[in-house]
Protein backbone atom coordinates (compact mmCIF):
# COMPACT_ATOMS: atom_id res chain seq x y z
CA UNK A 1 0.00 0.00 0.00
CA UNK A 2 1.76 3.28 -1.44
CA UNK A 3 1.01 6.92 0.30
CA UNK A 4 2.04 9.57 -1.78
CA UNK A 5 3.90 12.35 0.24
CA UNK A 6 2.04 15.63 -0.09
CA UNK A 7 3.44 18.46 -0.37
CA UNK A 8 1.44 20.31 2.32
CA UNK A 9 1.57 18.80 6.22
CA UNK A 10 -2.20 18.88 6.09
CA UNK A 11 -2.68 16.47 3.21
CA UNK A 12 -0.71 13.52 4.18
CA UNK A 13 -2.24 13.37 7.28
CA UNK A 14 -5.79 13.20 6.31
CA UNK A 15 -4.72 10.76 3.70
CA UNK A 16 -2.77 8.69 5.78
CA UNK A 17 -5.60 8.93 9.04
CA UNK A 18 -8.18 7.97 6.31
CA UNK A 19 -5.91 5.30 5.22
CA UNK A 20 -5.79 4.14 8.73
CA UNK A 21 -9.28 3.24 8.86
CA UNK A 22 -10.00 1.60 5.40
CA UNK A 23 -6.65 -0.09 5.77
CA UNK A 24 -7.84 -3.84 6.56
CA UNK A 25 -4.10 -4.72 7.92
CA UNK A 26 -5.42 -3.12 11.10
CA UNK A 27 -3.80 -0.53 13.02
CA UNK A 28 -0.53 -2.03 13.51
CA UNK A 29 0.32 -1.95 9.41
CA UNK A 30 -1.33 1.75 9.35
CA UNK A 31 0.99 2.69 12.06
CA UNK A 32 3.67 1.42 10.57
CA UNK A 33 3.12 3.28 7.45
CA UNK A 34 2.31 6.21 8.36
CA UNK A 35 5.69 6.02 11.01
CA UNK A 36 7.48 5.33 7.22
CA UNK A 37 5.93 8.42 5.22
CA UNK A 38 5.13 10.61 7.70
CA UNK A 39 7.69 11.32 9.51
CA UNK A 40 7.96 14.96 8.49
CA UNK A 41 5.33 15.54 10.62
CA UNK A 42 6.04 17.41 13.66
CA UNK A 43 3.50 16.10 15.94
CA UNK A 44 4.10 12.61 15.28
CA UNK A 45 3.91 10.55 18.41
CA UNK A 46 6.79 8.81 19.61
CA UNK A 47 5.45 5.46 19.07
CA UNK A 48 5.44 5.80 15.50
CA UNK A 49 9.27 6.71 15.84
CA UNK A 50 10.47 4.40 17.48
CA UNK A 51 10.32 1.22 15.03
CA UNK A 52 13.09 3.46 12.97
CA UNK A 53 14.74 4.40 16.33
CA UNK A 54 15.33 0.94 17.09
CA UNK A 55 16.22 0.38 13.68
CA UNK A 56 19.46 2.61 13.37
CA UNK A 57 19.91 1.65 16.94
CA UNK A 58 20.79 -2.02 15.46
CA UNK A 59 22.22 -0.82 12.02
CA UNK A 60 24.84 1.17 14.18
CA UNK A 61 25.56 -1.62 16.93
CA UNK A 62 25.79 -4.38 14.04
CA UNK A 63 28.10 -1.74 11.88
CA UNK A 64 30.19 -1.05 14.75
CA UNK A 65 30.62 -4.56 16.14
CA UNK A 66 31.75 -6.04 12.68
CA UNK A 67 35.03 -4.71 13.17
CA UNK A 68 34.97 -6.68 16.39
CA UNK A 69 33.53 -10.10 14.95
CA UNK A 70 36.17 -9.63 12.57
CA UNK A 71 39.03 -9.08 14.66
CA UNK A 72 38.41 -12.06 16.88
CA UNK A 73 37.69 -13.92 13.69
CA UNK A 74 34.27 -14.44 13.72
CA UNK A 75 32.66 -15.37 10.60
CA UNK A 76 30.25 -12.64 9.12
CA UNK A 77 27.22 -15.39 9.31
CA UNK A 78 27.31 -15.19 12.39
CA UNK A 79 26.61 -11.19 12.84
CA UNK A 80 23.83 -12.00 10.52
CA UNK A 81 22.65 -14.28 12.99
CA UNK A 82 23.16 -11.50 15.70
CA UNK A 83 20.87 -9.23 13.90
CA UNK A 84 18.28 -11.41 12.47
CA UNK A 85 17.39 -12.98 16.00
CA UNK A 86 17.87 -9.22 17.81
CA UNK A 87 15.04 -8.10 14.92
CA UNK A 88 12.65 -11.28 15.75
CA UNK A 89 13.12 -10.71 19.36
CA UNK A 90 11.71 -7.43 19.47
CA UNK A 91 8.99 -8.53 17.24
CA UNK A 92 8.14 -10.99 19.16
CA UNK A 93 7.69 -9.02 22.43
CA UNK A 94 5.35 -6.85 20.62
CA UNK A 95 6.89 -4.16 22.68
CA UNK A 96 7.60 -2.10 19.40
CA UNK A 97 5.14 -1.30 16.53
CA UNK A 98 7.09 -3.55 14.46
CA UNK A 99 9.76 -3.13 11.98
CA UNK A 100 8.55 -4.42 8.77
CA UNK A 101 5.13 -3.90 7.71
CA UNK A 102 3.59 -6.11 5.48
CA UNK A 103 6.10 -8.77 7.00
CA UNK A 104 4.84 -8.63 10.73
CA UNK A 105 1.17 -8.66 9.27
CA UNK A 106 2.54 -11.70 7.60
CA UNK A 107 4.26 -13.26 10.15
CA UNK A 108 1.68 -12.72 12.80
CA UNK A 109 -1.22 -14.41 10.38
CA UNK A 110 1.09 -17.02 9.45
CA UNK A 111 1.30 -17.98 12.86
CA UNK A 112 -2.21 -18.03 13.57
CA UNK A 113 -3.02 -19.91 10.56
CA UNK A 114 -0.28 -22.68 11.28
CA UNK A 115 -2.12 -23.09 14.92
CA UNK A 116 -5.06 -23.38 13.11
CA UNK A 117 -4.15 -25.88 10.14
CA UNK A 118 -2.38 -28.33 12.63
CA UNK A 119 -6.06 -29.10 14.32
CA UNK A 120 -7.62 -29.26 11.12
CA UNK A 121 -5.01 -31.28 9.76
CA UNK A 122 -5.25 -33.85 12.29
CA UNK A 123 -8.84 -34.23 11.90
CA UNK A 124 -8.42 -34.28 7.88
CA UNK A 125 -5.41 -36.29 8.01
CA UNK A 126 -7.31 -39.47 10.01
CA UNK A 127 -9.79 -40.01 7.11
CA UNK A 128 -7.12 -40.65 4.96
CA UNK A 129 -6.98 -44.09 4.98
CA UNK A 130 -4.96 -43.83 1.89
CA UNK A 131 -2.20 -41.60 2.41
CA UNK A 132 0.89 -44.01 2.46
CA UNK A 133 3.76 -41.07 1.54
CA UNK A 134 1.53 -38.19 0.79
CA UNK A 135 1.21 -37.13 4.11
CA UNK A 136 4.33 -35.04 3.40
CA UNK A 137 2.40 -33.21 0.96
CA UNK A 138 -0.23 -32.35 3.16
CA UNK A 139 2.72 -28.88 4.33
CA UNK A 140 1.70 -26.39 2.98
CA UNK A 141 3.60 -22.58 3.66
CA UNK A 142 0.38 -20.36 4.28
CA UNK A 143 0.77 -17.96 1.75
CA UNK A 144 -0.54 -14.74 0.50
CA UNK A 145 -3.15 -14.57 3.38
CA UNK A 146 -4.83 -11.62 4.29
CA UNK A 147 -4.38 -10.13 7.68
CA UNK A 148 -7.39 -9.87 8.98
CA UNK A 149 -9.08 -12.66 7.86
CA UNK A 150 -7.41 -16.54 7.49
CA UNK A 151 -9.44 -18.56 4.53
CA UNK A 152 -9.71 -21.84 5.50
CA UNK A 153 -9.87 -24.07 2.25
CA UNK A 154 -12.67 -27.47 2.53
CA UNK A 155 -11.23 -30.18 -0.05
CA UNK A 156 -13.90 -31.85 -1.41
CA UNK A 157 -13.85 -35.46 0.48
CA UNK A 158 -13.96 -37.64 -3.54
CA UNK A 159 -11.43 -34.90 -4.86
CA UNK A 160 -8.97 -35.65 -2.01
CA UNK A 161 -9.43 -39.19 -1.87
CA UNK A 162 -8.52 -39.25 -5.51
CA UNK A 163 -6.05 -36.92 -5.15
CA UNK A 164 -4.22 -38.56 -2.46
CA UNK A 165 -4.54 -41.98 -4.60
CA UNK A 166 -3.16 -40.25 -7.64
CA UNK A 167 -0.01 -38.51 -5.68
CA UNK A 168 -1.40 -35.06 -6.38
CA UNK A 169 -0.06 -32.21 -5.06
CA UNK A 170 -0.12 -31.09 -1.33
CA UNK A 171 -3.17 -28.63 -2.12
CA UNK A 172 -5.16 -31.61 -2.85
CA UNK A 173 -4.50 -33.83 0.14
CA UNK A 174 -4.60 -30.97 3.06
CA UNK A 175 -6.68 -28.66 3.49
CA UNK A 176 -4.10 -25.62 3.05
CA UNK A 177 -4.36 -22.13 4.67
CA UNK A 178 -3.47 -19.88 1.91
CA UNK A 179 -5.16 -20.32 -1.70
CA UNK A 180 -2.12 -22.63 -3.30
CA UNK A 181 -0.81 -21.28 -7.06
CA UNK A 182 -3.45 -20.77 -9.29
CA UNK A 183 -6.42 -21.62 -7.65
CA UNK A 184 -9.01 -18.72 -7.99
CA UNK A 185 -11.99 -17.13 -6.27
CA UNK A 186 -14.56 -18.89 -7.22
CA UNK A 187 -17.82 -17.87 -5.90
CA UNK A 188 -18.59 -16.26 -2.84
CA UNK A 189 -21.56 -17.80 -0.71
CA UNK A 190 -22.99 -16.58 2.49
CA UNK A 191 -24.66 -18.80 4.46
CA UNK A 192 -27.41 -17.84 6.79
CA UNK A 193 -24.92 -17.26 9.41
CA UNK A 194 -23.45 -14.83 8.03
CA UNK A 195 -20.19 -16.78 7.23
CA UNK A 196 -19.06 -15.87 3.94
CA UNK A 197 -17.61 -18.88 1.92
CA UNK A 198 -15.31 -18.86 -0.97
CA UNK A 199 -15.59 -21.51 -3.23
CA UNK A 200 -12.47 -21.69 -5.28
CA UNK A 201 -11.66 -23.94 -7.78
CA UNK A 202 -8.10 -25.34 -7.97
CA UNK A 203 -6.36 -26.46 -10.92
CA UNK A 204 -6.91 -29.39 -10.60
CA UNK A 205 -10.63 -29.76 -10.83
CA UNK A 206 -11.15 -29.65 -7.40
CA UNK A 207 -13.47 -26.82 -5.41
CA UNK A 208 -12.43 -25.63 -2.16
CA UNK A 209 -14.79 -23.66 0.22
CA UNK A 210 -12.82 -21.23 1.66
CA UNK A 211 -13.76 -19.40 4.91
CA UNK A 212 -13.07 -16.79 7.05
CA UNK A 213 -11.76 -18.31 10.18
CA UNK A 214 -14.71 -18.57 12.62
CA UNK A 215 -15.60 -19.92 15.58
CA UNK A 216 -17.99 -22.48 14.74
CA UNK A 217 -20.62 -24.46 16.82
CA UNK A 218 -20.24 -27.74 15.61
CA UNK A 219 -21.98 -29.32 18.31
CA UNK A 220 -25.08 -27.19 17.73
CA UNK A 221 -25.11 -28.76 14.19
CA UNK A 222 -25.80 -32.28 14.67
CA UNK A 223 -28.09 -33.77 11.85
CA UNK A 224 -31.15 -36.26 12.63
CA UNK A 225 -28.77 -38.47 10.19
CA UNK A 226 -26.11 -39.01 12.54
CA UNK A 227 -23.76 -40.33 10.25
CA UNK A 228 -23.07 -37.10 8.50
CA UNK A 229 -22.57 -34.90 11.45
CA UNK A 230 -19.86 -36.45 13.02
CA UNK A 231 -18.00 -37.03 9.97
CA UNK A 232 -18.57 -33.19 8.94
CA UNK A 233 -17.63 -31.95 11.99
CA UNK A 234 -14.31 -34.22 11.94
CA UNK A 235 -13.23 -33.93 8.61
CA UNK A 236 -13.75 -30.87 6.57
CA UNK A 237 -12.39 -32.51 3.59
CA UNK A 238 -10.83 -35.89 2.80
CA UNK A 239 -14.78 -37.12 3.93
CA UNK A 240 -14.00 -40.59 3.59
CA UNK A 241 -16.90 -41.63 5.69
CA UNK A 242 -18.98 -41.92 2.87
CA UNK A 243 -20.71 -38.46 2.99
CA UNK A 244 -22.13 -38.31 -0.06
CA UNK A 245 -24.36 -35.40 0.31
CA UNK A 246 -21.36 -33.82 2.35
CA UNK A 247 -18.70 -33.51 -1.02
CA UNK A 248 -22.32 -32.72 -2.80
CA UNK A 249 -22.49 -29.59 -0.77
CA UNK A 250 -18.62 -28.96 -1.36
CA UNK A 251 -18.14 -29.48 -4.72
CA UNK A 252 -20.74 -27.27 -6.16
CA UNK A 253 -21.22 -24.00 -4.75
CA UNK A 254 -25.13 -23.97 -5.36
CA UNK A 255 -25.67 -26.92 -3.98
CA UNK A 256 -24.00 -25.51 -0.33
CA UNK A 257 -26.11 -22.80 -0.24
CA UNK A 258 -29.52 -24.93 -1.22
CA UNK A 259 -28.13 -27.77 0.93
CA UNK A 260 -29.31 -31.09 -0.45
CA UNK A 261 -32.49 -31.82 1.50
CA UNK A 262 -33.46 -30.23 5.13
CA UNK A 263 -29.59 -30.18 5.89
CA UNK A 264 -29.35 -26.33 4.22
CA UNK A 265 -27.82 -24.22 6.15
CA UNK A 266 -26.20 -27.02 8.81
CA UNK A 267 -24.32 -28.37 5.90
CA UNK A 268 -22.81 -24.94 5.09
CA UNK A 269 -22.28 -24.35 8.51
CA UNK A 270 -20.62 -27.75 8.95
CA UNK A 271 -18.77 -27.44 6.31
CA UNK A 272 -17.89 -24.34 7.42
CA UNK A 273 -16.97 -25.40 10.79
CA UNK A 274 -14.91 -28.20 9.18
CA UNK A 275 -13.38 -25.56 6.91
CA UNK A 276 -11.68 -24.42 9.74
CA UNK A 277 -10.27 -27.93 11.07
CA UNK A 278 -8.75 -28.88 8.44
CA UNK A 279 -7.37 -25.56 7.46
CA UNK A 280 -5.83 -25.63 10.83
CA UNK A 281 -4.23 -28.98 10.42
CA UNK A 282 -3.07 -27.94 6.64
CA UNK A 283 -0.05 -26.82 7.52
CA UNK A 284 0.77 -29.94 10.57
CA UNK A 285 3.82 -32.45 9.61
CA UNK A 286 3.49 -35.35 8.58
CA UNK A 287 3.63 -36.74 11.90
CA UNK A 288 0.31 -35.06 12.61
CA UNK A 289 -1.11 -36.09 9.30
CA UNK A 290 -0.54 -40.06 10.18
CA UNK A 291 -1.62 -39.25 13.68
CA UNK A 292 -4.65 -37.59 12.06
CA UNK A 293 -4.89 -40.39 9.95
CA UNK A 294 -5.49 -43.39 12.95
CA UNK A 295 -8.01 -40.87 14.67
CA UNK A 296 -9.92 -40.02 11.47
CA UNK A 297 -10.09 -43.96 11.47
CA UNK A 298 -11.34 -43.84 14.89
CA UNK A 299 -13.72 -41.51 14.88
CA UNK A 300 -15.36 -43.12 11.04
CA UNK A 301 -15.79 -46.35 13.55
CA UNK A 302 -18.16 -44.14 15.99
CA UNK A 303 -19.89 -41.81 12.86
CA UNK A 304 -22.21 -44.77 12.55
CA UNK A 305 -22.73 -44.13 16.04
CA UNK A 306 -23.61 -40.57 15.45
CA UNK A 307 -21.15 -39.10 17.70
CA UNK A 308 -21.03 -35.67 19.21
CA UNK A 309 -19.76 -33.19 17.70
CA UNK A 310 -17.64 -32.39 21.50
CA UNK A 311 -15.78 -35.71 21.02
CA UNK A 312 -14.01 -34.59 18.11
CA UNK A 313 -11.48 -32.07 19.31
CA UNK A 314 -10.32 -34.58 22.15
CA UNK A 315 -10.81 -37.56 19.79
CA UNK A 316 -7.76 -36.68 17.29
CA UNK A 317 -5.57 -35.38 19.78
CA UNK A 318 -5.50 -38.40 22.73
CA UNK A 319 -4.90 -41.18 20.76
CA UNK A 320 -2.05 -38.68 19.02
CA UNK A 321 0.12 -37.71 21.78
CA UNK A 322 2.54 -40.36 22.59
CA UNK A 323 2.78 -40.44 26.35
CA UNK A 324 5.75 -41.29 27.86
CA UNK A 325 5.08 -41.21 31.45
CA UNK A 326 1.96 -41.90 33.92
CA UNK A 327 1.20 -45.42 32.84
CA UNK A 328 4.08 -45.42 30.42
CA UNK A 329 6.72 -44.73 32.21
CA UNK A 330 9.49 -46.81 32.32
CA UNK A 331 12.52 -44.86 33.59
CA UNK A 332 11.29 -45.27 36.97
CA UNK A 333 11.34 -48.86 36.77
CA UNK A 334 15.02 -48.75 35.46
CA UNK A 335 16.25 -47.43 37.64
CA UNK A 336 14.29 -49.24 40.38
CA UNK A 337 15.90 -52.08 38.89
CA UNK A 338 19.29 -50.95 38.88
CA UNK A 339 19.16 -49.94 42.34
CA UNK A 340 19.75 -52.44 45.47
CA UNK A 341 16.81 -53.74 47.09
CA UNK A 342 16.53 -51.82 50.25
CA UNK A 343 16.97 -49.03 48.24
CA UNK A 344 14.23 -49.91 46.63
CA UNK A 345 11.91 -50.67 49.71
CA UNK A 346 12.61 -47.33 51.28
CA UNK A 347 12.31 -45.50 47.65
CA UNK A 348 9.30 -47.27 47.12
CA UNK A 349 8.53 -45.98 51.34
CA UNK A 350 8.98 -42.51 50.83
CA UNK A 351 7.61 -42.53 47.86
CA UNK A 352 4.30 -43.84 49.52
CA UNK A 353 4.48 -41.42 52.24
CA UNK A 354 5.28 -38.69 49.95
CA UNK A 355 2.09 -39.52 47.95
CA UNK A 356 0.43 -39.36 51.42
CA UNK A 357 1.37 -36.35 52.55
CA UNK A 358 1.24 -34.50 49.24
CA UNK A 359 -2.58 -35.90 49.14
CA UNK A 360 -3.23 -34.84 52.58
CA UNK A 361 -1.35 -31.48 52.19
CA UNK A 362 -2.81 -30.16 48.90
CA UNK A 363 -6.00 -29.62 50.04
CA UNK A 364 -4.41 -27.72 53.24
CA UNK A 365 -1.92 -25.47 51.62
CA UNK A 366 -4.04 -24.72 48.26
CA UNK A 367 -5.33 -21.72 49.80
CA UNK A 368 -1.85 -20.63 50.69
CA UNK A 369 -0.34 -18.79 47.72
CA UNK A 370 -1.16 -15.51 47.19
CA UNK A 371 -1.40 -14.06 43.64
CA UNK A 372 -0.83 -10.21 44.99
CA UNK A 373 1.07 -9.38 41.98
CA UNK A 374 -0.87 -11.05 39.45
CA UNK A 375 -3.47 -8.50 40.16
CA UNK A 376 -1.35 -5.59 40.23
CA UNK A 377 0.35 -6.19 37.10
CA UNK A 378 -1.53 -6.29 33.27
CA UNK A 379 0.86 -7.83 30.79
CA UNK A 380 2.99 -9.45 33.25
CA UNK A 381 5.25 -6.95 32.49
CA UNK A 382 6.68 -4.52 35.51
CA UNK A 383 6.15 -1.13 34.12
CA UNK A 384 9.94 0.13 34.00
CA UNK A 385 11.50 3.12 33.22
CA UNK A 386 15.03 3.79 32.26
CA UNK A 387 16.19 6.94 32.36
CA UNK A 388 18.78 10.25 33.54
CA UNK A 389 17.71 13.07 36.03
CA UNK A 390 18.47 16.00 35.57
CA UNK A 391 16.91 17.30 38.99
CA UNK A 392 15.17 15.49 41.28
CA UNK A 393 13.10 18.06 44.18
CA UNK A 394 11.21 17.49 46.94
CA UNK A 395 9.77 19.65 49.45
CA UNK A 396 7.95 18.29 52.34
CA UNK A 397 6.15 15.12 50.69
CA UNK A 398 5.74 16.38 47.22
CA UNK A 399 8.18 15.62 44.56
CA UNK A 400 9.23 16.55 41.28
CA UNK A 401 11.05 14.84 38.80
CA UNK A 402 12.67 16.49 35.94
CA UNK A 403 14.63 13.34 33.64
CA UNK A 404 15.78 12.86 30.28
CA UNK A 405 16.60 10.17 27.92
CA UNK A 406 14.69 7.45 28.64
CA UNK A 407 12.66 4.14 27.88
CA UNK A 408 9.85 3.35 29.47
CA UNK A 409 8.26 0.01 29.11
CA UNK A 410 4.21 0.33 29.65
CA UNK A 411 1.60 -2.09 29.98
CA UNK A 412 3.60 -4.19 27.40
CA UNK A 413 4.69 -1.53 25.18
CA UNK A 414 7.83 0.33 24.80
CA UNK A 415 7.98 4.23 24.37
CA UNK A 416 10.90 6.77 24.66
CA UNK A 417 11.26 10.58 25.61
CA UNK A 418 14.00 12.83 25.83
CA UNK A 419 12.53 15.05 29.07
CA UNK A 420 10.07 13.83 31.21
CA UNK A 421 9.04 16.23 34.18
CA UNK A 422 6.81 14.44 36.94
CA UNK A 423 5.10 15.10 40.13
CA UNK A 424 4.15 12.80 43.09
CA UNK A 425 3.23 13.06 46.25
CA UNK A 426 4.64 10.16 48.82
CA UNK B 1 31.75 4.54 29.32
CA UNK B 2 28.40 5.09 28.58
CA UNK B 3 25.83 4.40 31.25
CA UNK B 4 25.00 0.21 30.91
CA UNK B 5 21.64 1.66 32.39
CA UNK B 6 19.85 0.81 29.04
CA UNK B 7 20.40 -2.88 29.06
CA UNK B 8 17.22 -3.65 31.00
CA UNK B 9 15.33 -2.69 28.16
CA UNK B 10 13.61 -4.52 25.38
CA UNK B 11 16.07 -3.45 22.91
CA UNK B 12 18.65 -4.45 25.76
CA UNK B 13 17.16 -7.44 26.63
CA UNK B 14 16.64 -8.69 23.04
CA UNK B 15 20.27 -8.14 21.95
CA UNK B 16 21.33 -9.95 25.52
CA UNK B 17 19.37 -12.72 24.70
CA UNK B 18 20.61 -13.15 21.14
CA UNK B 19 24.20 -12.80 22.28
CA UNK B 20 23.36 -15.67 25.05
CA UNK B 21 21.71 -17.77 22.02
CA UNK B 22 25.06 -17.53 20.45
CA UNK B 23 27.12 -18.74 22.95
CA UNK B 24 25.85 -21.06 23.59
CA UNK B 25 26.33 -22.51 20.14
CA UNK B 26 29.81 -21.36 20.83
CA UNK B 27 29.78 -19.09 17.77
CA UNK B 28 30.76 -16.24 19.52
CA UNK B 29 32.75 -15.88 23.08
CA UNK B 30 31.90 -14.15 26.29
CA UNK B 31 33.97 -11.27 26.09
CA UNK B 32 33.01 -10.77 22.19
CA UNK B 33 29.59 -10.61 23.34
CA UNK B 34 30.50 -8.42 26.47
CA UNK B 35 31.95 -5.67 23.63
CA UNK B 36 29.27 -6.04 21.81
CA UNK B 37 27.01 -4.52 24.83
CA UNK B 38 29.48 -2.12 25.30
CA UNK B 39 29.00 -1.07 22.07
CA UNK B 40 25.29 -0.95 22.86
CA UNK B 41 25.44 1.07 25.07
CA UNK B 42 27.60 3.81 23.42
CA UNK B 43 25.12 3.07 20.42
CA UNK B 44 21.62 4.08 22.64
CA UNK B 45 22.78 6.95 24.97
CA UNK B 46 24.04 8.63 21.82
CA UNK B 47 20.84 7.68 19.94
CA UNK B 48 18.09 8.71 22.48
CA UNK B 49 20.28 11.90 23.33
CA UNK B 50 20.89 12.54 19.60
CA UNK B 51 17.28 11.14 18.00
CA UNK B 52 14.72 11.77 20.50
CA UNK B 53 12.98 15.08 20.94
CA UNK B 54 9.78 14.88 22.95
CA UNK B 55 8.30 15.24 26.16
CA UNK B 56 6.68 13.12 28.79
CA UNK B 57 4.83 14.67 31.86
CA UNK B 58 3.67 12.12 34.19
CA UNK B 59 1.75 12.38 37.39
CA UNK B 60 1.25 9.55 40.12
CA UNK B 61 1.79 8.80 44.11
CA UNK B 62 5.50 8.04 45.03
CA UNK B 63 5.57 4.87 46.98
CA UNK B 64 9.54 4.43 47.64
CA UNK B 65 12.02 6.14 47.10
CA UNK B 66 15.82 5.34 47.33
CA UNK B 67 18.85 7.51 46.40
CA UNK B 68 22.48 4.81 46.11
CA UNK B 69 25.25 5.15 44.18
CA UNK B 70 23.98 8.73 42.58
CA UNK B 71 21.31 6.13 41.27
CA UNK B 72 17.60 7.40 42.19
CA UNK B 73 15.01 4.56 42.14
CA UNK B 74 11.12 5.76 42.47
CA UNK B 75 8.09 3.58 42.71
CA UNK B 76 5.08 5.50 41.52
CA UNK B 77 1.57 3.75 42.16
CA UNK B 78 -1.34 4.97 39.73
CA UNK B 79 0.72 7.00 37.47
CA UNK B 80 -0.30 8.73 34.35
CA UNK B 81 2.32 9.45 31.78
CA UNK B 82 0.93 11.98 29.11
CA UNK B 83 2.35 12.74 26.26
CA UNK B 84 0.63 15.24 23.25
CA UNK B 85 -0.92 13.11 21.83
CA UNK B 86 -1.86 10.07 24.18
CA UNK B 87 -2.16 8.89 27.76
CA UNK B 88 -0.86 5.80 29.64
CA UNK B 89 -1.91 5.08 32.66
CA UNK B 90 -0.45 2.19 34.98
CA UNK B 91 -1.07 1.18 38.44
CA UNK B 92 2.43 0.53 39.32
CA UNK B 93 5.66 1.88 37.42
CA UNK B 94 9.54 1.76 38.49
CA UNK B 95 11.61 4.19 37.72
CA UNK B 96 15.52 3.80 37.90
CA UNK B 97 17.60 7.14 37.18
CA UNK B 98 21.42 7.80 36.51
CA UNK B 99 22.37 10.95 36.95
CA UNK B 100 22.23 12.64 33.83
CA UNK B 101 23.87 16.00 34.67
CA UNK B 102 27.69 14.95 33.86
CA UNK B 103 26.98 12.10 31.33
CA UNK B 104 30.40 12.90 30.56
CA UNK B 105 31.35 12.03 33.76
CA UNK B 106 30.47 8.31 33.51
CA UNK B 107 32.13 7.50 30.03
Amino acid sequence: MLICQGETESTPTWFVRHVMFSCCYGSCAALLLTDVFLLHISETPYVYVKPKLYKSVIEDVINEVRELFLDEGVDEQVLLELKTLWENKLLQSKAVEGFHTEEQALQAAQQQVQHQVQQVQQVQQVHHVTQPAQTQQVILPPQQQQAPQQQVIVQDSKMLQHMSATGMSAAATAATLALPTGVTPYQQLITSQGQILQVVRAPNGAQYIIQPQQQILLQQQMQPGGVQAPVIQQVLTPLQGGLPQQTGVIIQPQQIVLASGNKGNTQVMQAAALAQQPIQAATAQAQQVQQVQQVQQAQQAQQAQGTAAPQVPPQPQAPMILQADGTGDTSSEDDEDEEEYDEDEEEEKDKDGGEDGQVEEEPLNSGDDVSDEEDQELFDTENVVVCQYDKIHRSKNKWKFHLKDGIMNLNGRDYVFSKAIGDAEW
Amino acid sequence: MAYQLYRNTTLGNSLQESLDELIQTQQITPQLALQVLLQFDKAINTALANRVRNRVNFRGSLNTYRFCDNVWTFVLNDVEFREVTDLVKVDKVKIVACDGKNSNAAE
